[in-house]
C-alpha cells in the first residue's frame, strides 16, 4: 500500500484540483478524490501499462465527479452564489477574472474537462480521449470549439477593458 | 505557445489547492481497509489427464464419420415428376382480346395465320409430352 500511496502522491494535489472545477462544494471535491484514490487501490490489477498512470487516475476522477453530480446539485455552468463557489475560494486574487471560471459558464462539462485535461494538465490528444472515453477526432473538434470560446471570451474581454480605459 | 494556451496554464496555476493532513489520514484511513481486487479469476486447471481428451476426440471423429456414411448409404428419395395435367395447367392461356370488326382484310389474315400456327405448336406440344 506504501508504493501505492508514494505512486499517486504526486497527483492527489493536481487531482484535488481538478475535481474541485467538477464538484459543487469542497467536500464533494475531497469525497470524489478519496473514492478516486480506492477505485484506483481495488481495481490496480485492471490498469493497463499502455496507457499513462495520470490518463487512468483522471478517467476514475471523471466518472466519481459524474456520480456527485446529482440532479439535485448545481450544473456547473449554473450561477451560483460566488462567496459558495469552491474553486472561486481557491483563486488568488487576480487583476483578471479566471478563465477557468468563464469556460465552466461557456463550455458544457465534456468540453471543459477536455479543455482542463489539455491545458491545465498538459495531456496529449490521445490521452485526453482515452480518459473521456471518447475518439480522437472527437476530441480535436471540441478542444478547437472550445478555444474558438475562450478566444472569443478572451478577447473580448480586453477589448471592454480598452474601451474603459 | 499561443496566447490562449499560456492564459489557461497560468490561471490553472492561480488555483491553489492541496490535500489537508486531515483528508490525506483520511484516505490512508480507507486505502488500509480496501484489498486490491485479484485480475480476472483464470479458470481451474483441468484434472482431467490427456488420455481423456485424446478419448473423446477420437469418439467424436468417429461419430461424426458413422453420420456421413449413414446418410450416403441411404437411398434417394424419388423425385416427384410432374404429371401432364399438371404441365397443362401451367401453360398459359393467351387471351386474345382483338376486335375483329376494327381490323383490316390483311390484319385478320395475318391473326387467323397466327392462331392456326399455335393451335399447331399447341397441339405440338400435346404430342411431345405424350397426350
Amino acid at each position: 500500500m506504501s508504493a501505492f500511496t508514494d505512486l499517486v502522491g504526486a497527483y492527489r494535489d493536481r487531482l484535488l484540483r481538478f475535481l474541485l472545477t467538477r464538484c459543487a462544494s469542497y467536500a464533494d471535491a475531497e469525497d470524489a478524490l478519496q473514492d478516486t484514490l480506492i477505485n484506483a487501490y481495488r481495481y490496480i490489477h485492471s490498469y493497463d501499462p499502455r496507457w499513462r498512470f495520470s490518463t487512468w487516475l483522471y478517467r476514475i476522477a471523471i466518472r466519481n465527479a459524474a456520480k456527485l453530480h446529482t440532479p439535485d446539485t448545481l450544473e456547473l455552468g449554473e450561477l451560483r452564489a460566488e462567496e459558495s463557489d469552491p474553486l472561486l475560494q481557491c483563486i488568488a486574487d487576480s487583476e483578471s477574472r479566471n478563465l477557468w471560471i468563464n469556460a465552466r459558464h461557456l463550455l458544457n462539462d465534456e468540453v471543459f474537462q477536455a479543455m482542463w485535461l489539455r491545458y491545465a494538465e498538459d495531456m496529449s490528444v490521445n490521452d485526453i480521449a482515452k480518459a473521456l472515453d471518447r475518439s480522437a477526432s472527437w476530441t480535436k473538434v471540441n478542444l478547437m470549439r472550445g478555444r474558438r470560446k475562450l478566444d472569443a471570451e478572451l478577447n473580448g474581454a480586453e477589448k471592454r477593458s480598452e474601451a474603459y480605459g | 505557445m499561443d496566447k490562449l494556451a499560456n492564459r489557461l496554464r497560468h490561471d490553472a496555476d492561480e488555483i491553489e489547492v492541496t490535500v489537508s493532513d486531515e483528508l490525506d489520514r483520511r484516505i490512508a484511513a480507507s486505502l488500509r481497509n480496501v484489498t486490491p481486487r485479484e485480475e480476472a479469476v483464470s479458470a481451474p486447471e483441468s484434472r482431467r489427464p490427456a488420455l481423456f481428451w485424446w478419448a473423446s476426440s477420437l469418439t467424436g471423429i468417429a461419430a461424426a464419420a458413422a453420420v456421413i456414411v449413414v446418410i450416403n448409404s441411404q437411398q434417394p428419395a424419388e423425385v416427384a415428376t410432374p404429371t401432364p395435367v399438371e404441365l397443362i395447367a401451367t401453360v398459359p392461356v393467351i387471351d386474345w382480346k382483338a376486335e375483329s370488326a376494327m381490323l383490316t382484310g390483311q390484319l385478320q389474315q395475318e391473326l387467323d395465320n397466327l392462331q392456326s400456327d399455335i393451335k399447331k405448336a399447341e397441339q405440338k406440344v400435346k404430342e411431345d409430352i405424350g397426350l
